[in-house]
This record gives structure tokens, sequence and C-alpha cells, in this order.
């Protein structure tokens, strides 16, 4: 700060706690819905304080679904959400780390190719090709499985890209000092590259992680049978019963169980998330 | 240990880029080579092909009796002390110090024992358990070598290893890297482009020059007797004075002076005095026309010029000093080199290896 | 291109490193992306059993399509329409967290945290705030005298997708925003304070220009997350509707090729939004190796 002014101080404060309020209070809302009695909902405004009926409501949805939509127990989608997740994140950060290694500490023929067949992907969101994907994906029987769900999205030329670029910034003598005292190219790997990624592996884990979390329309074509729904897309559904109002308090409360996970990672890990997040830009 | 060989060495770069254009050298068992250059010289190339980091594009490198143009550098029996040392950072200095050896399935007693020793070698013992970043600079350094030393291998290879400390520290470790290779004696080749450096710490000075060898010899010899222009000009601080001149009736002139009799050249040449050689006196007229004086404590050096030739003398402290001033040089301080090649002209004046001394 | 000074010898072990990252990318990014090429020139008849080349007619139709046309000037208002609302909030934030000295970290924390929330969980937040018949919004609306409908009124929905992608994206934003903030150096901001200039002053003269860097990125970036990262907003919102008045470019790619199944026309359209991802990505790789050159 350059100069002491107690207003603009107090104004830098109250555009903070304005912020945070707009952020919060969808969320908040949310909350206070999902702990009503559905019969609340019928009557105008929803409430702003939170009900008596959330565990019960919670309850149900985690263990028992909600009949009237169809929708599996939420534990089970949480279960999905999850393997699909970790799949993606594990799956993205395993080939990418590789595949840069081979980039980066070797010259083979085709190397430079391969890179921009790498870098292409960067430009085809799934959302861009998503009827081919789709018919790829259902030619080789991968729909209603995880191999389905996670395998088409886990080339990822950020991840590949991020990882180049770190091992760029590794002082070469490193390999060199590595390879006279005897190591092999998997070895430098596995002793030098591998622990020296570590930071930057536990941010892409964050970054991934809350992307396969979060993925929407891709479980929404792949997967038909409800045990293979995600919680995100199978909010959709509980909120797309035909012809009626959808029931509000166990939307609202899957919503706050799809929102906790990767937004418990994002403020348990904020200083890597904000590394991963910062650094994939470089 | 080793002698190591060079025969007509060359590097090649894709692309057509000659680094290094034809080395022939033999190093002695033993012995403490220094390769000394500007950067781009090919020195350090030199060094990573004989390590095996580089690949040689023609000739043969041999370590002992073993051509290892093809040998991975894990298996030629060398050791390399890097310029920012290459610290394995996410290891504790003994893990550092034994990966080597643990790569080449040393039995665990035995990797102990020479962690031991060099940790008190390199007096490191104190620190063997902390990671390289809580090391000084110093410190870092002598547990680079000591990653060499403990593999106890045929030679060292030393990458400017001291470029990266403070003046101070430098002449410290300069002083240390001495005393170990009279200690353990391995053959030891050595990059540096400071040639201060490179004269005290070689037996065996090479100086290289666009891909070349300039020179080879002991580094007082090279100091004394130049073979080329190049040479001349790069070992020495302040640098040798390098003036054009012409020989004419034997006499050597800088333009319209006369500098000295008795030259036995003919026509143009470049004429070589080294600072310390050149003495002047105070006299109205003289050739020498004095800019500034530099002190230096013990000494001071008189910066000017001859016929708008730069020349810097080295001057004592009691000598006069004056706007213009007469020079006079001793024969045999005299370089002489051809214009065109710019070699050493020898045999030009009467020279004796101890005149420098005899005149100092 | 650039590889370390050493490399590592062997003539198997690259391949084998970077085949299970080209099979995937061969496999699912080349091959559907190759096939919506070859689509986008070719007509099904209706009953899909044949197909035959029919050159370019399936972008001149797109072209001819008002529907298309409507769509893509939807996607122009949307994207510009959130880039600017969650940047300018952003920046806003950013501003007042960069003054703070103590807790700014405890305000960091409260403010990113709606990145990790998916967009299609955004989507719903909103929608349900502004349920026509018992979001809290259209109450307070009603109050001052609006009748909210995001169903029927084009306004009210685009307002609405605009709000909950924005809202979304003002963590990202914050964050880039406050480490740009962050590397200008106070001694610039100091020498304009003794220059004389005031906050306002030095914030046009000084920091917002040296911020313009981080400023472009964003745009670009924010242009990229509108166009093709809100799928499930629009999805859960809106779904498109109503009329058509917030059918983005990817939820009709979406639409026209799983809801009705004209996949000469859909193919196009991805085609056409690949070649606008491919613009953006150059226009952000540029900006990335000029900074890096720096």
């Amino acid at each position: 700060m350059v100069e002491n002014r107690p207003f603009l101080t107090f104004l830098a404060h109250l555009v903070m706690v304005l912020g945070v309020l707009f952020v919060a209070f969808p969320v908040w809302i949310a909350f206070v819905a999902s702990t009503h009695e559905p019969g609340t909902f019928l009557s105008g405004v929803v409430p702003m304080l939170p009900g008596k009926a959330g565990w019960e409501t919670y309850r149900q949805i985690l263990f028992s679904g909600v009949s009237a939509s169809g929708a599996p127990p939420i534990w089970l989608m949480m279960k999905n959400s999850l393997i699909m997740a970790l799949s993606i994140t594990v799956g993205k950060i395993t080939i990418s780390i590789l595949s840069a290694f081979a980039i980066v500490y070797f010259r083979f023929p085709f190397r430079v190719a391969a890179f921009w067949l790498i870098f292409i992907t960067l430009m085809l969101p799934v959302e861009v090709r998503i009827v081919p994907t789709f018919k790829v994906v259902a030619d080789l029987g991968m729909l209603n499985s995880y191999a389905g769900l996670s395998i088409p999205l886990i080339a990822s030329a950020t991840a590949t890209f991020l990882f180049r670029q770190f091992f760029l910034t590794i002082p070469d003598e490193l390999a060199e000092a590595a390879r006279i005292d005897g190591a092999s190219p998997m070895k430098f790997f596995r002793d030098m590259v591998l622990p020296l990624s570590r930071t930057n592996i536990a941010a892409l884990f964050v970054i991934l992680f809350i992307y396969g979390w979060n993925q929407y329309v891709w479980p929404m074509l792949i997967t038909t049978d409800p045990d293979h729904y995600t919680l995100v897309m199978g909010i959709k559904r509980m909120v797309a019963v035909a012809d009626s109002d959808p029931q509000w308090n166990y939307v609202m409360a899957s919503v706050v169980l799809a929102m906790l996970p990767p937004v418990l990672v994002v403020v348990g890990m904020q200083r890597l998330f904000v590394k991963g997040l910062v650094e994939q830009e470089k | 240990m080793a002698q190591i060989t060079l025969s007509g060495v060359k590097k090649i770069y894709p692309g057509g880029v000659e680094a290094v254009k034809g080395v022939d050298l033999e190093i002695a068992e033993g012995e403490f080579v220094v390769f000394v250059g500007p950067s781009g010289c090919g020195k350090s190339t030199l060094l990573r092909m004989i390590a095996g980091l580089e690949t040689v594009s023609q000739g043969e490198i041999r370590i002992g009796d073993r051509v290892v143009n093809n040998v991975e550098p894990a298996d030629r029996d060398i050791a390399m002390v890097f310029q920012n040392y290459a610290l394995y950072p996410h290891m504790s200095v003994r893990q550092n110090l034994s990966y080597g050896l643990k790569n080449r399935k040393m039995p665990k007693e035995e990797i102990t024992r020479r962690i031991d020793d060099t940790a008190r070698i390199l007096q490191i013992t104190d620190y063997l358990d902390r990671k390289p970043r809580a090391l000084s600079g110093g410190q870092r350094q002598r547990v680079a070598m000591g990653r060499a030393i403990v593999r106890d291998p045929a030679a060292f290879l030393f990458d400017e290893p001291l470029s990266n400390l403070d003046a101070k520290l430098r002449l410290h470790m300069r002083g240390e890297i001495k005393h170990l290779h009279r200690r353990l004696a391995t053959t030891s080749v050595y990059v540096t482009h400071d040639q201060l450096e490179a004269m005290t710490l070689a037996d065996k000075l090479v100086v290289l020059n666009g891909g070349r060898i300039e020179q080879v010899g002991k580094p007082l010899d090279l100091y004394r007797r130049p073979a080329s222009v190049f040479v001349a000009g790069f070992l020495g601080a302040p640098a040798m004075n390098l003036l054009d001149a012409h020989v004419d009736g034997g006499a050597l002139h800088v333009g319209d002076v006369q500098i000295l009799q008795g030259v036995a050249a003919q026509g143009p040449v470049i004429a070589g005095l080294r600072p310390e050689d050149v003495h002047a006196r105070v006299q109205p007229g003289g050739a020498f026309r004095l800019e500034f004086v530099e002190e230096l404590g013990g000494m001071r050096l008189l910066h000017g010029s001859v016929e708008g030739q730069r020349l810097i003398i080295q001057s004592p402290l009691q000598a006069e000093v004056g706007p213009e001033m007469a020079l006079q040089i001793a024969p045999e301080a005299l370089h002489l080199f051809n214009v065109a090649d710019g070699m050493r002209i020898t045999n030009a004046v009467r020279q004796a290896p101890e005149a420098a001394d005899a005149t100092g | 291109m650039q590889t370390k000074r050493m490399t590592f010898r062997s003539h198997w072990l690259p391949y084998a490193l970077i085949a299970p990252q080209l099979a995937v990318t061969l496999i699912f990014f080349i091959w559907p992306a190759a096939q919506a090429i070859r689509q986008s020139f070719l007509r099904e008849d209706p009953f899909g059993l044949s197909s035959r080349f029919v050159g370019l007619a399936n972008y001149t139709r797109l072209l001819d399509n008002p529907e298309y046309l409507e769509s893509f000037r939807v996607t122009v208002v949307f994207s510009t329409a959130t880039a600017a609302l969650s940047m300018g909030l952003a920046l806003l934030l950013a501003l007042a967290v960069d003054r703070i000295i103590r807790a700014n970290q405890f305000y960091t924390t409260l403010v990113i945290w709606p990145y990790a929330v998916a967009p299609a969980v955004a989507g719903v937040l909103w929608w349900f705030m502004f349920n026509p018949t018992i979001g809290i919004f259209t109450y307070i609306l009603e109050v001052v005298g609006y009748d909210w409908n995001d169903r029927l009124n084009s306004a009210d929905a685009m307002t609405l997708v605009v709000v909950a992608a924005s809202w979304k994206q003002i963590s990202y934003n914050f964050l880039f925003f406050v480490a740009g903030l962050q590397s200008i150096p106070m001694s610039l901001r100091e020498a304009a304070a003794i220059d004389g200039a005031g906050p306002v002053k030095r914030f046009f003269t000084v920091v917002f220009p040296l911020l313009s860097p981080t400023t472009f990125f964003l745009l670009v970036v924010n242009i990229t997350y509108t166009m093709f990262d809100t799928f499930g907003i629009v999805d859960a919102t809106t779904a498109g509707g109503p009329n058509r008045a917030t059918n983005i470019l990817v939820y009709k790619v979406y639409q026209d090729g799983f809801i009705g199944l004209n996949l000469g026309s859909s193919a196009a359209q991805s085609v056409i939004l690949m070649l606008i991802v491919m613009a953006l990505t150059f226009v952000q790789f540029r900006w990335i190796e000029r900074r890096v050159q720096y």
C-alpha cells in the first residue's frame, strides 16, 4: 500500500465482503433449501434460514435415492464421480509426464510431429467434436463403463505442456551428472524427475480432479445405465422430472454434495491449486 | 588413473557448425591439464566429449588403452564436477555422494567407508545429512567435488567449477583443488575461461581458440613465449600491449618513433610488450603520452599512447610520472608476430629463458 | 524444438513412453475430428442408410441459415457480457484484496472456491434462485416491480446464463489479476504517488496499463471459456431457450447432432468451432511465447 488512507482501506474491505457475499449467497440458499420439508416450496418464496428436515433429506438421498426421478442413491453416484475423476486425473498425469519426458530427454525421428499431434488436442475440446467422439466410443463398446467415462478425456496437451516446461527448467547438468553416475533413462526418471516434479504433480492433481469431477456432457452421453451415473449429471436428471416441479430439497441437497468434494480440495490445497492454475498458463 | 589421448577429434553439429576442428592431445597419467580460452572456443565441448556427454564426430578419444568413443559416460571411469554443481536437490549430501556408487552395485560397507573418507578429506562430515539447499556456495562446491572423489575414478573432469563463487572463495577453492590434486594425483582435465586460474592450476596449459589448439605447454613457457598474438593477448593481466609496428633495417618503429634496434625481421609486424617489461622515464617530448594513472597499491599502471596506439605500463611507486615520457625496452622483452597469421616470429631478437627475470 | 543439451540414447524407449498419449490422442481426438471433417462434406438420406458427397453444401446452407447466424449472435452477446462482467468484478475484488494487508489470504480463500463448482451445478444454483415461482431473486425483482420470467423472456434468460457463467469465472479471473497486480513493482506505484498521482489516477495511468497483458490473456481465456465450457450452464438453466435466445454454438452442435440427428450440419458446425478454437489457441500461444521470451 502506498499511502495510508483509512477510507480506502475501509472501501477495500467493503468490496471484499460484498464479493464474498455474492459468491457465497447461491450456496447458502441451496443449503437452506436442502434443509426444508418439500412442502415449504409450494408456498411462495424460499426461506433464508435453515429448516429442520436436513438430516432426513440427506440420509434419504445418500442411501435410498429419490424414487420419483429414478436416480440411484447419491453415494453410488458419488462413487462413480470419484472413480471417474481419479481415473482421469491419474491417467492424464501418467501419460503426460511420460510423453513430456520422451519429448524433452530424447531425440528421435517424428519427435516434433508427435509433439504437434499432442498439441492439436488443445484445439479440440470434447464439446466441439462431441458427435463423432461419441460414435467412436460407442463403436468400441465402451458405453456405460468407467473406461468410456474416463479414457477419452485423459489425453491432455495442457498437462504435457506443463511438464515439458518444467522439465526444461531442470538444469541440464542434473541429467548429465546422473548419467555419469550410471543412471539409465528410466532410473533417472524415477530417481530425479519424479521426485523433482512432486509439487507440479500435486498442483495438477488438484486442477484435474476438479476437471474430472465436474464433467457433465460426457457422462450424460456415455451413461444410460443409472449404475454409472455421475453426480453432476445425475442432478440434471433429478431436475428434469417430467411435468412436475422438481423436489427442491432433494435437488439442493445433491447440489451441496456435488460441490463439497472439489470445493474442499480447493480450500484445503489452496496453495497448490493457485500454483497449478497460474502455472498452467506459463 | 590413466592417460587420456585425443587424436584428430572433431565436433560437427547438425547444420555443419564445427565447434572443435581437429584436436590432438596427450594427457599423461596424473597430470593436471587446463583448457583455457574465450567462450565459444570449444573447450567445454572438448571436455564433454571426453566425458561422453557429446558424441565425437571424427577422431578418437582413448582413456587408458581403451577407445571410448562409443562408451557410455558411466562406463568411462571418469567423474565430473559441473559449473552449477548439479547436486541432486532432493537428496541429502550423503545420498548425493552414494548415488553413483549404488548404481554401480558397490557393497554397502564400501560405500559408507568411501563416503566417510571423502567427507573427512573435504571437511563436509558435519553436513552429510543436509540437503544441498541448506549449504553455502562453498559447501556445495565441496560436495560436488566429493561426488567426484568418492568414485575414485581414472580421471576428474572439471567444467568451470569455480565460476559461480565469489572472488575470495574462488581463490581459496583454487588452493584446495591444487592441494587435492597433489594428494590424490588423479589425472585431471579442467576447463576455465579465467586465465589466472588456468595459470595457477595447470601442469599443462592448453589454450584453445576457435575450436583449435593455439598452444600447449607449461604455463610459464606459454607466458614467456606465446606462440601467437592470441595467446600473447590472452594470458596475463593487464594484457600484453600489442602494437602495429614495422621493422626497417633492423630498427623497430611504431609510427615514426623508433623503439628498438637490432631486430631480425623486415616489414610490418605486431610488437608485443608486457606492461611489466616497459620502462618509462619523464622526458618532455617523449613518445609516450600519459592519459591517466591507475593506482593498484603496490604499483601503478600508466595508461597512455604511443603514436596514437594504446599502451599500458606497469610502474613502481617510486618512479616519477609525467605527461610525456620516454620508453625503455630490453630487446629480450620484445615479442614479434606476423601481421598475416599472427604467429610468433622466432629468433627475431636475442632471447634468453631467464631474460624476463633478469630485467624484471 | 528444444530438448536437453544431452539426450538419452535409445531406439525404442521414447516411442514406448509417448505411445499411450499418442494412442488416446489418435483414437479419441484426431480420428473423431477427421470424421467430423469428412462428415461435413456428406449428406445422409433421411433413414441414415446412405450418404453422398455434397461438397461445401453443408457449410453454405449453415451460413444461409438464419437460425445458425442467430446462434452466432447469441454466442457473441453471451461471451462479451460474461467476459466483461466477470473480469470487471474480478478486477475490482483483486484491487481491493491488493490493498488489504492482513486477512487477504482469508478473503482469497472465500472468493476462489466457485472455481471448483461444476458449470452444470452453478447453472442449477442460479436457476433455482431465479425460479419464476419460488426464486428469491424473482421475489426481490417483483417487489421492485419487475416481472422476471426466464422461461418466456429472452432477455431474462440471457441475463440468467450470463450471471451464472460470470459467477463461476470470477475466481479464475481474480487469481490472475491478483498475480498480475503483485508482479507490478511497488516502486512504480510509489514513484507515481511521489509524482502526485492519487489512487484513482494511479490506477488508470500506471496499474491498469501494466496489467494489460494479464487483461488481454484473460480476455482470450474467457472467450474460450464462454464458448466451450459453458455447455453445462446452458443445459442446466435454459436449455438454449426460450425460442433459441440462449442457443450458443456448442449447444447447437450437440442439439443438432443428438437430438436433431442432422449429422452433416452438426459436423460442419464442429469444423467451424474447431477453426474458432484454433484461432483462439493461436492467439493465446503467441501471447505465451512473447511472455516467455520476455
